[in-house]
């Protein structure tokens, strides 16, 4: 994983399409009520990297997430997939958020939910059709949750829905995972097999950008990006992971450029 | 429409007047589509928590209507339509400005903007013209009977789209109405299904207006829908059973408020809500009634199972089978266990005269594996759960129905041929 200055091979789109980093963030900025939530951060995915983004509670982990995906306005800055917008890469982009909004009432089965992975390469008049089924039935198996598929969703506890989700990201077959806090929840066995999982996606060279809150397994991501608004610290695991980085991410003490900029905000909108 | 509509008044004879010219069924078959419609519609509307919008909707057409009776200066049913979906759309479209915008929360919003819109409609009622009348009461409360053939047209190509629209789209909106974030990811128009939809609500909304008014149509939306929502564990059967209550409220609300001589809007309502308290009380998984079925039937499993034991015991000890010992050695009432024998019978797990009963081969089988689930249970509480040996018993009693794990009870004791009572285990 390089930061900014991306290697500037050549300007011919075909080799720029395959040489673009997986994901690419360029000074990306958003302010929620005109309170900061990131801060121009910058950084570059490669394919098949597993990354980390660690932070304390409000870091702005979810918000990078939304922001790659656009699905929260930036007020700066630019996001690339393979060096395309994020519109012309949908399909290949799955997303499990942090924490679901569904009703989970809503009349669908556990298999009707990991099929809906499906739906975005269906296209608008599409049936999920025996493939897909299988797809489906198959990403089950992988979170070990194929004993559940007749089930409604209402019958699984946290973590087995938290695996359903994951398995709906998986079917999506996508190259690119952005995955929320999939632990949060999740025992430890399961989490293991989760991360044996990811492994093999990675072999696949599939590209995962993971928000994980335990620090007791950062020796597991080839990357790691260090968030607290802006990017304190980024790069390979075995390089940044360093008590000083850890301590100025979670050490919650503002840089005076920090402050003066907070200062400067309640002079104009006192709270 | 509504010049004509001003000349009915509300005397409560009027309401079967309809029934006896021939334009009964034209009301009819209008409302039925108009049910049908909200009743599919409305899974959406409570999939998605939105019940506050139905309301929204209805009542911010008004002046929707108004203007366009103004400007077409006629009731035509056209331009009565694109009033309504123009002040649907800028319904919606207000109500997520104000949500977004400020602080105000959604469902506050859509009062805000709902009853501003119905406000501004009534402003403009009163300001139209001298010499026209717009019924407002019709507005209000409908007026089936005024129910033409322009009407059941429109309302007739009104359900021909929604129908259409949700079978070709069933699946975007399904996982739409689901995971929205998701869907939005995944790049599905989440905000023009939501318009969409609204688009769909107001149409069907308005064109149901003449069968059952502003105030209870919302009722035909959400009703119908929460009963169907009680009952289904598929999104595909939701949809269907929100129609048909939806038709079906329809359908018996005009027939019994032509027997009772009653408005027809308001008993479609009532017949709905009879259709929503029978499926709360019906559905398979909250219902009261299946809820109890459930219990009564374990429990009389379990007494057939003690039954059966008992009889085996005495046969062992050579005391009388008869009726009067085995009802109280496995604590059943005469009549329960006489019931109960008569079922063992049928099974052909027992045979024999009143006094004389015998097991069969089948039935010695079965009451051997719930001795021996037992005895497996009762080892298994005084040596895994530590509990002292004369306690097992009473704990056993339950768990040995549960005598699909013995198996795996006894390979988790290491097979153990004596119990803690020091009775043999009969193996399995
Ligand atoms: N919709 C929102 N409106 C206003 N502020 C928001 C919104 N979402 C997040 N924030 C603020 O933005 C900041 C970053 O939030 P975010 O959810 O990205 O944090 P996070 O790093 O994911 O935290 P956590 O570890 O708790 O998940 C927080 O201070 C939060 O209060
Ligand atoms: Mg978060």
């Amino acid at each position: 994983m390089k930061t900014p200055q991306a290697p500037a091979i050549t300007n011919s789109p075909v080799a720029a399409s395959t040489a673009a980093p997986a994901i690419s963030v360029q000074n990306v900025t958003v302010t929620y009520e005109n309170r900061p939530a990131l801060r121009s951060v910058t950084f570059d995915v490669q394919r098949g990297e597993l990354i980390g983004i660690i932070g304390p509670n409000g870091a702005g982990k979810s918000t990078l997430l939304k922001a790659v995906l656009g699905l929260t306005d930036l007020d700066g800055g630019a996001v690339r997939f393979f060096g395309e917008s994020i519109e012309r890469c949908r399909q290949r982009v799955a997303y499990v958020p942090q924490t679901s909004a569904v009703d989970w009432d809503f009349p669908v089965t556990v298999l009707d939910v990991v099929q809906m992975g499906r739906y975005g390469r269906l296209g608008w008049f599409g049936r999920p059709g025996r493939e897909d089924r299988q797809q489906a039935i198959e990403s089950l198996e992988l979170v070990g949750m194929s004993a559940y598929t007749k089930r409604h969703i209402r019958q699984l506890s946290g973590g087995q829905q938290q695996r359903v989700f994951l398995a709906r990201a998986l079917c999506q077959q996508a190259d690119i995972l952005l995955l929320d806090e999939p632990f949060a929840g999740v025992d430890a066995a399961t989490e293991h097999a989760i991360f044996e999982l990811i492994r093999k996606l990675t072999d696949e060279h599939r590209t995962l950008l993971v928000v994980n809150h335990d620090l007791g397994v950062l020796e597991k991501f080839d990357s790691l990006l260090m968030l607290n608004q802006r990017v304190i610290a980024c790069g390979p695991t075995r390089d940044i992971a360093t008590e000083e980085n850890l301590r100025r991410t979670y050490g919650g003490r503002l840089s005076l450029l920090d402050r003066a900029e907070l200062a400067l905000q309640n002079q104009e909108s006192p709270q | 429409m509504m010049t004509t509509l001003g000349q009915l008044d509300f005397v409560p004879s009027m309401w079967s007047a309809p029934f006896t010219d021939g334009h009964l069924w034209m009301g009819m078959v209008t409302s039925i589509l108009v049910g049908a419609t909200c009743g599919v519609l409305g899974c959406f509307v409570v999939l998605r928590r939105m019940a506050l919008i139905g309301d929204a909707l209805s009542h911010a057409v008004l002046p929707g209507v108004v203007i366009a009776f103004l400007v077409t200066q006629n009731t035509g049913i056209v331009g009565l339509l694109f009033g309504a979906l123009l002040a649907g759309l800028t319904t919606a479209v207000l109500i997520n400005l104000v949500s977004h915008n400020s602080r105000t929360k959604e469902d506050s919003a859509i009062g805000i903007v709902f009853t501003a819109l119905f406000a501004l409609g009534l402003v403009l009622i009163s300001n139209l013209p001298r010499g026209t009348h717009f019924d407002l009461k019709c507005f209000v409360f409908g007026i089936p009977e005024a129910v033409g053939m322009p009407d059941l047209w429109l309302m007739a190509v009104i359900a021909a789209i929604v129908l259409i629209t949700v079978v070709l789209f069933y699946h975007p909106m399904k996982l739409i109405s689901f995971d929205p974030v998701v869907a939005a990811a995944m790049g599905l128009p989440v905000m023009a299904f939501h318009y969409l939809l609204m688009g769909m609500i107001s149409a069907t909304v308005v064109a149901g207006l003449k069968t059952t008014g502003v105030v209870l149509v919302v009722a035909m939306v959400i009703t119908p829908a929460s009963a169907a929502y009680q009952l289904c564990n598929r999104f595909s059967t939701m949809l269907l059973l929100g129609g048909i209550f939806g038709a079906l409220s329809a359908a018996l609300g005009m027939i019994g408020a032509y027997v009772v001589n009653a408005p027809s809007g308001p008993s479609m309502v009532l017949v709905a809500t009879t259709i929503f308290a029978l499926a709360m009380l019906g559905s398979p998984r909250h219902g009261v009634v299946f809820r109890s079925i459930r219990r009564w039937r374990h429990r009389r499993h379990i007494e057939t199972e003690d039954v059966l034991k008992t009889i085996h015991h005495l046969d062992r000890s050579d005391q009388p089978t008869d009726v009067a010992a085995i009802s109280s050695q496995s604590r059943v009432t005469m009549a329960r266990a006489k019931a109960i024998l008569r079922e063992l019978r049928q099974h052909k797990l027992i045979e024999g005269g009143a006094s004389t009963l015998n097991l069969t081969e089948a039935g010695q089988r079965r009451a051997l594996e719930m001795v021996r689930s037992h005895r497996l249970w009762e080892s298994y509480l005084a040596d895994q759960a530590n509990m002292p040996p004369d306690q097992v018993h009473d704990v056993a009693e339950k768990l040995e129905h549960a005598h699909e794990l013995a198996d795996e009870v006894d390979r988790e004791l290491g097979h153990p041929s004596l119990d803690p009572h020091g009775e043999e285990i009969p193996r399995g």
